[in-house]
């Protein structure tokens, strides 16, 4: 059997310090094993049901200028540590997203962060949960 | 109770509702609404102080008056035929069926049965765009037309509320001729006006739209008649000029957002009644259906005409329902036009039009933007070399 060979990772960020955690971890990997990485920004949940859609506008500003600063030092600890990387900034559901985007874009190993979410992981289970049970890739989930 | 007492604890709700609202991820005028709700039904207290009717009232024209800013002209232009069919439609329908079930079956009076037909005929852009803008697709062909059809729809809502209600005084012609005056003028004026005194502290510009807004209001109630269409036409006129003034937009929203609109909403909580909602169950399914089964008769086949690869996702998201309905329900109840079970009943559909059809469209209808993406780039013509550059509306940060 042949051993895994990452090229393509993956891992998601949100700015929390789990998420910086899974980078961490992510370029280890990517460092050691020549391998491209991918960070991707989750925008996440916009304001549901909203009254105007100025809520809605002000809440993505800010979403995007807090993804915008996230990024841009993930790349640059990226790049001090001779990582090739790119990034991307996607709104939607984590799990979803995750998914969906490692599919697309033929990624061979997904990182992502162990949140505890006490109700969310009672409800619906964790984002590192659903993804590790629906990704097409194998999943690190970093702790 | 003291107006500042009233007054200390709305705040207060306003408050907890903005920190939950962060928390929970649910737009912070739904949980005004919820806390209102509480605060009337457990609390008892009084949503008729003056006060409290005017800032309400004030909130609700300068919610009609943003929700026209937010327009972008040139998206609705593109698609301007297809949306007034589609936007019409989805007004029409739920109008006249919910006005003749309530006036018929429920045995409401005339008025009041307008009142219903208006408020239950509504789409919430808002709902809407939230959905929209979350999966990405805001960007695609069918999300900008179901916005643009949802602007047709808000905009036949504030037409009908400003327009059945008029009994002609004798300011009715005063207050058409000062609306169009402000209408023409204001857009010209603002330029010149906002390079003076604009970007200050102290907020000039603001003050002279809320003094517009207000003499509007003041006219209106002379001329026995409604600010909301000339107050969502003046937002629509100067959406241009707050599309390349985004800050100015954006400090006019923080005010409404921080010191109006909670009042509105909570206002408009404080008056439903659970008791009287709970006593009334068949009522409030009959209510609901009167808007939801002629949405869906009416859009459903323009839906899957004008898109029929998304015809459900459409039709869910233009039976969506909120601010507007909100806003017509309050109006007939300060005008005493409809009772408080009425209001509660019609408040209640409004707020459950927002939460259902919006969840079934996301959970089982929500095209695949990446998809959608593909295939507007298939069909979208190339651009004339003599086209006139479009001003790129800001787009999402992207690395």
């Amino acid at each position: 059997m042949s051993p895994y060979q990452f090229t393509n990772v993956l891992v998601a960020i949100d700015g929390s310090d789990d998420a910086d955690k899974a980078l961490d971890c992510a370029l280890s990997i990517c460092s050691s094993l020549d391998a491209q990485l991918t960070v991707l920004g989750i925008e996440g949940k916009l304001p549901a049901y909203a009254a105007s859609r100025g809520e809605v506008d002000e809440v993505k500003r800010e979403k995007d200028e807090f993804f915008a600063r996230v990024l841009s030092e993930a790349q640059q600890t990226a790049t001090d540590r001779g990582v090739t990387v790119r990034t991307d900034l996607v709104p939607g559901h984590s799990a979803d997203v995750i998914i969906h985007y490692a599919a697309a874009h033929a990624h061979d190993l997904i990182v992502v962060a162990h949140h505890a979410h006490i109700f969310g992981d009672v409800l619906v289970g964790s984002t590192a949960d659903r993804v590790a049970h629906h990704a097409p890739c194998p999943v690190m989930v970093v702790r | 109770m003291e107006p500042v007492q009233l007054a200390a604890i709305l705040m207060g709700a306003a408050l907890l509702a903005s920190m939950v609202s962060v928390k929970v991820g649910v737009s912070v005028a739904l949980i005004e609404l919820a806390f209102g709700i509480g605060l009337g039904n457990v609390f008892n207290l009084n949503p008729d102080q003056s006060w409290l009717v005017l800032i309400a009232s004030f909130a609700s024209v300068v919610l009609t008056f943003l929700a026209g800013a937010e327009v972008d002209p040139d998206d609705f232009r593109e698609r301007l035929g297809v949306s007034v069919t589609i936007g019409v439609a989805s007004f029409a329908g739920p109008f006249v069926v919910a006005t003749l079930v309530a006036v018929g079956p429920l045995g409401w009076t005339t008025k009041a049965a307008l009142i219903a037909g208006t408020a239950l005929s509504t789409t919430s852009l808002a709902v809407v765009y939230a959905v929209l803008v979350e999966t990405g697709l805001n960007t695609v062909r069918v999300g900008k037309l179901i916005m643009s059809a949802c602007f047709v729809t808000d905009m036949c809502t504030v037409i009908a509320l400003s327009a059945i209600f008029i009994k002609p005084t004798i300011w009715f012609p005063v207050f058409i001729v000062a609306s169009v005056g402000v209408i023409v003028l204001l857009p010209k004026l603002a330029p010149w006006f906002f390079r003076g005194f604009g970007d200050r502290v102290i907020e000039p510009e603001i003050k002279l739209v809320f003094a517009i807004l207000l003499a509007l209001m003041v006219l209106g109630d002379e001329a026995k008649s409604q600010a909301v269409l000339p107050a969502f036409v003046l937002g629509l006129v100067m959406s241009r000029h707050y599309q390349q003034h985004r800050e100015e937009q954006r400090r006019l929203r923080v005010v409404a957002f921080a010191f109006l609109t909670p009042f509105f909403f909570l206002r408009g909580g404080m008056n439903v009644s659970l008791g009287a909602v709970f006593a009334n169950l068949g009522v409030l399914a009959v209510l609901a259906a009167s808007k939801l089964v002629p949405k869906l008769g009416l859009v459903l086949p323009l839906a899957r005409r004008y898109a029929p690869e998304h015809a459900p996702f459409m039709t869910l998201l233009m039976s969506t329902g909120l601010t507007f309905g909100t806003i017509s329900a309050l109006y007939g109840l300060t005008a005493h036009i409809i009772d408080r079970t009425q209001f509660s009943l019609l408040v209640t559909v409004v707020v459950l039009s927002a939460i259902v059809p919006t969840a079934i469209a996301q959970r089982w209808f929500s095209p695949d933007v990446e998809a959608e993406r593909a295939g507007d780039a298939r069909t979208t013509p190339t651009p004339s070399p003599h086209a006139p550059p479009r001003v790129p509306a800001p787009e999402a940060a992207r690395s």
